[in-house]
């Protein structure tokens, strides 16, 4: 009696064709003689070569994607701006900073966590509420730039590196059910990403950005996580998108707990708007101390983060084969306020999210 | 063996100089043409690609002889390709072809290549679909051999299995429920 394993063996020599006269005769009348054998045979069959025709179609079709990059990269014509174009963006980023004064109070709370009944609003910026008056202005933007996917976006969070190959961590909430993410890079290009592992409860999500090649910046992470929680009052800054453009914000850690006394997050003196769920926590040595989850409903200026020590037990927890290993040195400190912010917008993203 | 036939096997086994010494030699006239035919240069591009990918799969037939030159094939394959495109986005029929300089009354003539070429598309795309329910490290494990190519040897070092023979036996269990899937799903 043959066990599975000796089956795709078999099948897979036979694929490879290195299986001898002999042993394909045995093979022929086994068939011949043991029917549901002989299915059992040809689908592992049929799904071998399968792969293996589908995998080889993939890599041409990468080829193809390179030197078409490639081609693209070398003829690049002088950047030219239409006019109509231009005002297109200025339009666009206009409206969007509009609609979002006027809608900033319809804050999605949409989660299914009860404790975060009402008083916790998310900050993931609902797209889908004025997509009616924004969204063809959005499309519009996106039709001139390469790699734009089809669908139309319907959420908006911050994200950030974990490494420099595309490893990012934002909130679970702001990727929750989501069809496809793509991460909107400094330059401006989409990259798309896929969840790696997630905590729902801490509202963690690790990313990982599909195109192999992709690198945040330069060099390594110019940034460490902190350890252990940092005490009260200590001055923080973040860096998100609750518009297309990154927005700095300060304050500073008001409690070492949380959203009801939860100790794996921050209570923040902070601003947060939507579409900041995610960004950065930053102290002023240059540390990731936590990450925006959410804020206060009831009060102006109470935001929660969650603390990079959850973030740190999170990545501990993902298959080694994943191999995120964590910037130790930090090459910030000794780096003014600004010069910090220069070096961290490469690392920081704007995530958009389509859902249908 | 003519240079046309030495560059559609290489082709057929992926070569990359020749894909680029093919793509190149007739990327200006195919993606010219349909730009000036309403598409834009991104979907010309597309189309294009979509078009060496077609000439990709019959050439992995060992039997395959082109009967007629790669660019006239590639052409006619991606003007098919276009109308097809402008027929779905217009739900019209098709614009009748131009008589362009380079209509020899072959536009039609792939039909068949291009109707196996839309079939496969589909089942590759089921076969996807399969692959995506599967969980990790089984998706990841399938992918990084069958689609990345990598060695056994490199699969067990990345997923952390003692040895090659280890991550095999792992592999054909990952197929085995690739198997259950794709097949319970309908798919014959």
């Amino acid at each position: 009696m043959l066990t599975e394993h000796n089956i795709w063996q078999l099948a897979e020599r036979y694929a490879d064709g290195t299986l001898p006269q002999q042993e394909l005769d045995a093979l022929e009348q086994k068939k011949a003689s043991d029917s549901a054998f002989a299915t059992e045979f040809n689908e592992c069959l049929n799904v071998m070569r399968s792969m293996n025709d589908a995998g080889k179609q993939a890599r041409f079709r990468n080829t193809l994607k390179d030197i078409q990059a490639a081609n693209t990269a070398t003829a690049k014509p002088l950047r030219t701006i239409p006019l109509h174009q231009h005002y297109w963006r200025t339009a666009a980023v206009a409206a969007g900073i509009a609609l979002l004064t006027s809608l900033s109070t319809l804050w999605v709370t949409q989660h299914n966590n009860n404790k975060m009944a009402s008083q916790y609003s998310l900050l993931k910026r609902d797209l889908e509420t004025y997509k009616r008056s924004q969204s063809r202005l959005i499309n519009n933007i996106q039709q001139q730039q390469q790699n734009t996917p089809a669908a139309e976006v319907r959420y908006t969070g911050t994200g950030f590196a974990l490494t420099n190959d595309g490893y990012l961590v934002t909130n679970y909430h702001v990727t929750e059910g989501a069809d496809s993410v793509y991460i909107q890079s400094r330059n401006g290009s989409y990259h798309k990403a896929y969840t790696v592992g997630y905590d729902q409860k801490a509202d963690i999500a690790i990313l990982k950005i599909e195109d192999k090649d992709f690198r945040f910046g330069k060099g390594e992470l110019p940034y460490s996580f902190a350890p252990n929680k940092r005490k009260l009052g200590t001055k923080v800054y973040s860096l998100g998108f609750p518009q297309d453009e990154i927005v700095y914000n300060e304050g500073y850690i008001s409690s070492k707990n949380g959203f009801d006394g939860d100790s794996s997050q921050y209570r923040l003196q902070m601003p947060a708007y939507p579409g900041q769920s995610g960004a950065p926590i930053i102290d002023p040595n240059g540390n990731v101390v936590a990450m925006i989850t959410g804020k206060d409903a009831s009060s102006e200026g109470t935001t929660y983060a969650v603390s990079s020590k959850a973030l740190m037990t999170l990545v501990q927890s993902l298959p080694k084969s994943n191999n995120i290993k964590l910037s130790k040195s930090n090459k910030l400190n000794n780096l003014t306020l600004e010069q910090q912010i220069e070096k961290l917008e490469y690392y920081t993203c704007s995530i958009k999210v389509y859902k249908k | 063996m003519d240079t046309e036939q030495l560059l559609l096997t290489s082709l057929a086994m992926g070569d990359r100089v020749a894909t680029e010494q093919i793509y190149n030699q007739h990327y200006p006239v195919v993606t010219k043409w349909i730009q000036n035919n309403g598409g834009a240069e991104p979907d010309a591009a597309d189309i294009y690609q979509e078009a060496m990918v077609v000439l990709y799969e019959k050439s992995q037939d060992e039997s395959f002889r082109l009967s007629c030159r790669i660019g006239t094939y590639l052409f006619a394959v991606s003007k098919h390709l276009w109308y097809k495109k402008i027929a779905r986005q217009q739900k019209s029929p098709g614009l009748l072809p131009d008589s362009a300089e380079y209509d020899d009354n072959r536009d039609w003539a792939y039909e068949d290549d291009i109707n196996a070429h839309k079939e496969r598309e589909l089942y590759y795309s089921q076969l996807n679909t399969a692959l995506e329910q599967l969980g990790e490290p089984c998706r990841s494990l399938l992918k990084a051999f069958y689609h990345e190519d990598k060695s056994m040897q490199d699969i067990a070092t990345s997923f952390g299995y003692t040895n090659p023979e280890n991550a095999k036996t792992q592999k054909y269990k990952c197929l085995g429920r690739l198997r259950k899937i794709f097949y319970n799903a309908g798919v014959k």
